[in-house]
């Protein structure tokens, strides 16, 4: 019985979309471990499997449904005999939100909920379309539960920082409600988290990009300046500096601070430019601009004052926040996907995330322009909002208490460069009519 | 009189009152006498003129007129400045002609409300004649006098580009006397007695007469405290309490609508105690939304529009909110913050002569360059958004206005009713109009009146009476709760509106490009979209999101179709 249903797995789950291992070959798929949520017709399991693919082996996460007969609306989650990935039946899901707001424990897994949270467990799901990597779960209006798919022993970062800054009475994070964890190589280690669903929310990206349009639609009148046009962004862009600021602060008071000193800043510095030498080897384009890259990464060496690090966002860009009706809420506490959790918790400069959010807007500014037929044309309205937008972040930034002059504004250079390095590589690789973007952050002349 | 349950009769009396929340479904129109119609030649408009215009409104499909002050005034300020409560300003009429006013809109099933200012009176009233000849008589406390003109320095000065102080010295009494707005208008003493009877004894008067309501004037100035801002103080509510109280005895079936410029929080008061249902005001102005909803068109953005109604308090269960796009005053400022009014300063204003006090004054068409999709998406959110709407005269055939006459006369010239002399409003010598009708050639009379308009079946006249026929057949639009829905696309607001079984679901795109968007409809799983327009069902809502594509500046309204019970087994 195991043994088929490990079978249809392996064939199954090469095609989801949050399989971290596509294009290789599956090995083997087994059951790790295996707990029964609700018998009967439907029943529900909750699976952590094991693949196997060319000696690396990844744990993913699988809710997994039973019923004698598939009915239509589920055709699409069927994995077989009868199994189909649960996630996508909200006839199924509510037993998570029963189990959070119980406090339960089914075996292994434990559910909890935040102190004080009313869960309504009456809401019924929908999966969110279009993830990469995890499976999540809008329930009515009310939450949303984000399932890990791969799993990573560890407390995950977002859990972690999101109940601290709602401690602490945050109003730039999406209030949390609960989530299940599980013992895995003897970590305490999360499978799900869900906060409140933000109903009438946009992303900063998608207002950014009408902002954007609007100015493109004045190419013809370069008269009027991007301030006087109807979809200025600044004012937004303002509170967003703002915000990231406070949300900086908050992060430092409930998390350890370090400083790193200059000759770590120094080896820092070090590192800094021997990717640089590298990126310039893999993608010629880059070559010219190289000169100022080193010489912000020098002026970096030269910092002689110790630098402060703490916890961060960590993949913070205009993607990340959420513009609800008061605030802008940040998403995402999780650190640059991929990458080990020790090294997605470990301490960092808060210009590290300034330095992503400008070179956001920056891609906000040119992307539109990428393969334009009047790319060219537009280019001084897209260097004149990136501009604009960038001021206005750093000055709500300062104003709320951030730090971007003297040492800091060194720092932030290197960091802006650093990330642009690295966006020159990744476009190189996946998108290169894309690669102009980061380029032009180096003839930028502010 | 009779009972208040009775049915609800096509034609009604006041003898029968049988629809007391009529005003949360109605259609409100705002008339300025003066600029409507002139029946006797002399180049002002007048009652009787209004009366010969009642069937066009009627056509419109309007509800009930809002008439601004028409009392006896020396008109120093449009008429806020009254010298005698009890007389209709001779150059409108006299109050047979007021009687018979009332009568024939009824008769029509429209309803008729008037400006009514409390706060103060022109110096040129009696009252304020006696009270500075003779401190010392009956209505030598009338007003707020004093010695000094240190009291009350919390108190902003609202008209500040003509009055340095909020209190002037009277030669004749020698004391300085209390005045909110132009050195002309004393403050009445509420604190006196007197004052609150006589006020209560005016409003008597009117009511008799058959008016169905008032929109009441600067209501938060009427008591002054030290200490304070003397706006909103509880004092103030207590008497309009009193007033409401004594409408409610004697008058079933009328209005009070408070003019209060404030923010949502602070205008909400003015609705009274929740518990009762609301026992102040039935009515009140929402000010900061309309200057948001052109804040939100320009941003391409649904946030200003989102965040006041976020922000806006609910309000007891009799009550309605006002809303307008554009009225008699110039587009109001007070309540967006500093950033906010640079914004639609350079947007709205660009010559400066369009800007008045704290504000803008231009009428609707020319603030939206005339743009037909603008003006339509602007109309279709001020019949959509939550409250009463109020439209303004000459704003349904789009028309313009005269940034070169003083003040805010801009926006109130004469009516234009044909492409006749003097635009079919009086047939007077044109040199003697109150003010000259409007000559340009994109908004002269000759291109936009009513008569061009009535006969062309796709003129913004016809449009607009067609989109107020479909409001009032939704009566869940005046009544319904306002839930906005989550939207993919910055650019459009989606929300919709709801009465029990009554849905309806309303998207505007701000943007001027064509956008797609996707609603998060899954609470009206099983429900077919119907457009109201054209009445033509669009795809059932489905478990994913609902995509629908809107032109530039597009909108829809549709209602939701009960779930059809044939769905999933």
């Amino acid at each position: 019985m195991t043994k088929a249903l490990e079978g249809l797995l392996a064939g199954w789950i090469g095609h989801q979309r949050w399989f971290a291992g596509k294009g290789r070959a599956i090995d083997g798929v087994g059951i790790e471990s295996d707990v029964e949520l609700r018998s009967g017709d439907p029943g529900l399991r909750h699976l952590i499997i094991r693949v196997e693919q060319a000696g690396a082996r990844d744990r993913y996460q699988l809710l997994l449904g039973t019923r004698g007969e598939i009915p239509p609306r589920l055709e699409y989650a069927h994995i077989g005999d009868g199994f189909y990935d649960a996630a996508h039946d909200p006839d199924l899901t509510g037993l998570l939100l029963e189990a959070m707001a119980r406090g339960a424990d089914h075996g292994p897994l434990r559910f909890r909920h935040v102190e004080g949270a009313e869960i309504d467990t009456t809401q019924r799901s929908l999966v969110l379309g279009a993830e990469q990597s995890n499976t999540s779960l809008v329930f009515g209006e009310s939450y949303i539960c984000k399932l890990f798919r791969r799993l990573i022993p560890g407390v995950n970062p977002e859990l972690e920082i999101v109940t601290a800054l709602a401690r602490r009475g945050s109003p730039h994070i999406a209030k949390p409600y609960g989530w299940i964890e599980i013992d895995l190589d003897g970590e305490d280690t999360t499978l799900a988290f869900m906060q409140q669903f933000l109903t009438t929310a946009n992303d900063g990206w998608s207002l950014a990009l009408a902002s954007v349009r609007d100015l493109y639609g004045y190419a013809s009148q370069p008269e009027i300046p991007a301030s006087d046009v109807g979809g200025d962004f600044s004012a937004e862009a303002h509170r967003l500096g703002a915000a990231t600021a406070r949300v900086h602060r908050e992060l430092a008071a409930a998390f350890p601070t370090d400083t790193i000193d200059p000759p770590e800043i120094k080896r820092m510095a070090e590192r800094l430019r021997a990717r640089l030498d590298q990126m310039i080897l893999d993608v010629p384009a880059l070559r010219g601009h190289d000169e100022v890259v080193h010489a912000a990464y020098d002026r970096l060496a030269e910092i002689d004052h110790p630098i402060t690090v703490q916890r961060v966002h960590g993949d913070y860009h205009l993607g990340q926040v959420m513009r609800t009706h008061a605030e802008w809420v940040i998403l995402d506490f999780e650190g640059e996907p991929g990458q080990p959790l020790s090294e997605r918790r470990a301490l960092d400069s808060p210009l590290r995330d300034v330095a992503g959010m400008l070179r956001s807007f920056d891609y906000a500014s040119r992307h539109l322009l990428m393969d334009h037929p009047e790319g060219a044309h537009l280019e001084p309205r897209a260097a004149e909002w990136s501009a604009r937008n960038r001021a206005a972040f750093l000055a709500g930034y300062t104003e709320a208490g951030g730090h971007v002059t003297g040492d800091d504004a060194v720092l932030l250079r290197a960091l802006e460069y650093a990330k642009a390095v690295y966006e020159v590589g990744y476009e190189s690789r996946n998108r290169p009519s894309w690669l102009p973007i980061p380029l032009s952050a180096f003839t930028r002349n502010t | 009189m009779s009972s208040a349950s009775q049915p609800v009769p096509n034609t009604f009396t006041h003898e029968k009152p049988r629809d007391p929340h009529w005003y949360k479904r109605a259609v409100f129109y705002e008339v300025l006498i003066r600029g409507f119609a002139d029946s006797n030649g002399d180049g002002t408009g007048d009652i009787r003129g209004l009366i010969d215009r009642l069937d066009y409104l009627q056509w419109l499909g309007v509800d009930c007129l809002w008439l601004l002050p028409l009392y006896e005034s020396p008109l120093r300020d449009g008429g806020y400045d009254i010298s005698d409560y009890t007389k209709i300003l001779p150059d409108f009429g006299d109050l047979g002609d007021f009687i018979r006013l009332v009568d024939e809109a009824h008769k029509r099933g429209m309803r008729v409300i008037a400006d009514l200012v409390m706060n103060h009176t022109s110096d040129q009233h009696p009252w304020f004649q006696a009270s500075r000849h003779d401190p010392e008589g009956p209505y030598g406390d009338f007003y707020v006098w004093s010695d000094t003109d240190e009291k009350y320095k919390d108190a902003r000065i609202i008209f500040v580009d003509t009055e340095s102080s909020n209190w002037t010295y009277d030669p004749v009494r020698g004391q300085y006397y209390w005045h909110r707005f132009f050195h002309h208008q004393p403050d009445l003493n509420y604190e006196n007695p007197a004052v609150q009877e006589a006020m209560l004894e005016v409003l008597r008067f009117w009511l008799d007469l058959g008016i169905d309501g008032f929109r009441l004037d600067a209501v938060p100035y009427l008591f002054e405290k030290e200490g304070t801002n003397c706006e909103n103080l509880p004092e103030t509510h207590a008497y309009l309490k009193r007033v409401r109280a004594e409408v409610e005895r004697l008058y079933p079936d009328r209005v009070l609508l408070a003019e209060a410029n404030q923010w949502p929080a602070d205008v909400v008061d003015y609705f009274g105690d929740p518990v009762t249902g609301g026992d102040e005001c039935h009515m009140a102005f929402h000010f900061p939304l309309m200057p948001r909803i052109f804040m939100a068109v320009r941003r391409e953005s649904r946030y200003p529009i989102s965040e006041i109604l976020a922000q806006t308090p609910k309000i007891p269960e009799n009550c309605q909110w006002g809303i307008f796009l554009r009225n008699h005053d110039e587009l109001t400022l007070e309540m967006v913050t500093d950033e906010e009014r640079d914004y639609m300063y350079s947007e709205y204003a660009k010559d400066p002569r369009m800007r008045a006090n704290v504000g803008i004054r231009r009428r609707l068409a020319p603030l939206l360059e005339n743009d037909r999709n603008q003006i339509e998406l602007f109309t279709a959110l001020l019949l959509s958004l939550p409250g009463s709407p109020v439209l303004y005269y000459g704003d349904e055939i789009g028309m313009g206005d005269n940034i070169w006459l003083g003040d805010r006369d801009g926006v109130r010239t004469p009516m234009q009713w044909t492409p006749d002399r003097n635009a079919g409003f009086s047939d007077c010598d044109p040199g003697r109009l109150y003010l000259p009708v409007i000559m340009d050639p994109i908004y002269g009379y000759q291109a936009i009146n009513v008569e061009a308009q009535q006969k062309n079946t796709g003129s913004l006249l016809h449009w607009t009476r067609r989109m107020i026929e479909i409001r009032k057949r939704h009566p869940v639009f005046g009544l319904g709760e306002f839930t906005e829905l989550n939207s993919s696309n910055p650019s459009v607001l989606a929300f919709v509106r709801e009465l029990g079984a009554d849905r309806v679901l309303c998207v505007n795109n701000l943007s001027r490009f064509p956008q797609p968007v996707e609603l998060d409809l899954r609470r009206f799983e099983g429900a077919t979209p119907v457009e109201c327009m054209g009445g033509v069902p669009f795809p059932p809502i489905g478990e994913l999101p609902y995509l629908l594509t809107l032109p530039g500046h597009g909108f829809y309204w549709f209602t939701l179709s009960p779930t059809s019970a044939t769905e999933e087994s």
